[in-house]
């Protein structure tokens, strides 16, 4: 099921709206963070890392509706810490789909199955669901024996009782292109709508400092696996922005395209830097050095990001530039198999972590020679 | 922030072939000498940047221990505040640079210790010893 058209529909008619109206800089997710507090410990996650007394807190739901309303974003996206750990979550989600805003809840899926009958299936609502590749490399990322299982149990009950869900995936250095791919087919088996992808980002509050992707891998890494695509994927995403994960666009980072409130008030500059606070959406607007970040400014903290949160902003921005965007993302939308013989040829090369202690590539063993049959 | 503003900038980022990440000090348990306005500037940007409590005393000799979750920072010390939750109310607060006599990192670092790499060596041993349900459970909010 793809992409319902009126989501389709509000979103590019939002965005004509703001290049009508001459807005240079305007938002188009809402990252709303209701609590920090989380039910897993992954090392490479950089959310959690507070003490006690800021775990415990979280945003009243009269705190994210003004949020909401004040920012005028027409999706929201629920991160976290676990979303499903807030203990007002369904009156949270019940008030952003009276506003009509496209709602991704991005949950670890641990507590979906026990938390589902708090929701309604929507239009507006989609469960986001963390799964960092098959099962024992998921394990292994959210640092949790059995999570994938747990996940999964959550995704179908979810798609049973006919919510729209979608899967959300953070690769990092050492990731196998070719389980990857065979993720892909599990998950579309499986009956998501789609899927979402992402690089890992080093935050600089988290445990792992070690194990994240440079540019030059990350684009080596997307070339490999969404080369050569199967017609069954279905991605959750702006195609542009994959092809901006491959190397085949360059864009400049759009760090007011997604921004981020939680309890601190609204986070200078994006989602993933924390370097101040805002207390009004206007003033995060307008009171942020917007030139001092991106990977264009030098900046070291943003050296390696190729994240959605960044840079999926500029790639709807593109779309709605030009006709040159536009004809851009209908072709990247009807044609998506991207047929390249060089990376079938990177998808039969071992797994060569930068450092070597990776378990990732020491669970399973590399897949067998691959023929572009097998892509 | 190590940002531009301070002259270290990566210009050629295209061609990592991996994020160089960030080295954290120890500094918990630091009582930096606030002698002069550089050390003050030096000694709260990296309690900004500290993942636990620190614990700050005002020149009128009153302490708050919390949370600093933003700085501001201005021509004069007078002007340049902190912004945080102390660890036993609700209500964020701010404190002027120029109000502060002394900074201690009394909290416990939050992230120190929990590498990818300790996790790694954890379940290996916890395999070997025949461990089901391995995994780094998030911490108990005492």
């Amino acid at each position: 099921m793809p992409v319902p058209i009126s989501q389709m529909w509000t979103v590019a008619s939002y965005v004509v709206k703001q290049k009508l109206a001459g807005r240079k800089r305007y938002p188009l997710v809402l990252m709303l963070e209701p609590l920090f507090r989380c039910n897993l410990a992954c090392a490479g996650c950089g959310k959690i890392q507070y003490p006690a007394h800021i775990l415990k807190k979280e945003l009243t739901p009269e705190q994210c509706f003004r949020a909401v309303d004040e920012c005028g974003a027409p999706m929201v996206s629920i991160p976290g810490g676990e979303p499903l750990m807030h203990p007002q979550i369904g009156k949270i989600v019940e008030g952003l789909v009276a506003r009509q805003k496209y709602i991704y809840l991005c949950t670890n899926a641990l507590l979906l199955k026990e938390k589902i009958d708090l929701f309604k299936p929507s239009k507006y609502l989609t469960f986001s669901v963390h799964m960092d590749g098959q099962r024992e490399h998921h394990d292994f990322s959210v640092c949790r024996e059995g999570g994938y299982d747990a996940a999964l149990e959550g995704v179908k009950e979810a798609l049973r009782r006919g919510f729209r869900v979608t899967t959300n995936t953070t690769l990092f250095d050492g990731a196998d292109p070719n389980s990857v791919r065979e993720f892909f087919d599990e998950m579309m088996e499986l009956g998501v709508e789609g899927m979402m992808l992402s690089p890992g980002y080093s935050y600089d509050k988290a445990p792992d400092q070690k194990h994240f992707l440079g540019r030059a891998r990350t684009r080596k890494l997307f070339r490999a696996i969404l080369s050569n695509r199967k017609k069954t994927w279905q991605f959750n995403q702006s195609p542009l922005f994959l092809e901006f994960l491959m190397g085949e666009r360059h864009y400049a980072c759009t760090p007011w395209g997604m921004p981020t409130y939680n309890i601190f008030g609204w986070q200078k500059p994006c989602y993933l830097l924390q370097d101040g606070y805002a207390d009004t959406f206007k003033e995060l607007m307008e009171s942020t050095a917007w030139q001092e970040y991106g990977t264009e400014s030098g900046n070291p903290k943003c050296a390696n990001c190729m994240v959605h949160s960044g840079y999926e902003a500029s790639a709807v921005n593109d779309t709605f530039s030009s006709l040159r965007g536009m004809f851009a993302t209908a072709k990247a939308t009807l044609f998506t198999r991207h047929k390249d013989e060089h990376a079938l040829k990177l998808l039969n090369e071992t797994v060569r972590p930068v450092h070597s202690y990776n378990p990732l590539v020491q669970i399973e063993e590399a897949s067998g020679q691959l023929e572009e049959t097998n892509a | 922030m190590t940002g531009p503003a301070d002259g270290k900038t990566i210009k050629d980022a295209d061609s990592l072939e991996v994020a160089p990440g960030f080295a954290h000090e120890k500094l918990e348990g630091w009582v930096p000498e606030l002698a002069g306005e550089e050390e003050v500037r030096q000694a709260l940007e990296k309690a900004f940047d500290y993942r636990g409590d620190v614990t700050i005393t005002r020149k009128d000799g009153s302490t708050v221990e919390g949370y600093i979750f933003d700085r501001r920072s201005g021509k004069t010390l007078a002007d340049s505040a902190v912004r945080l939750f102390p660890k036993d109310a609700d209500q964020k607060i701010s404190i002027p640079y120029s109000e502060i006599a002394a900074l201690t990192f009394t909290g416990r670092d939050t992230a120190a210790g929990k590498s990818f790499e300790a996790w790694v060596r954890k379940y290996w041993e916890k395999k070997a010893a025949g461990e089901k349900n391995i995994g780094i459970q998030a911490e108990a909010l005492e």
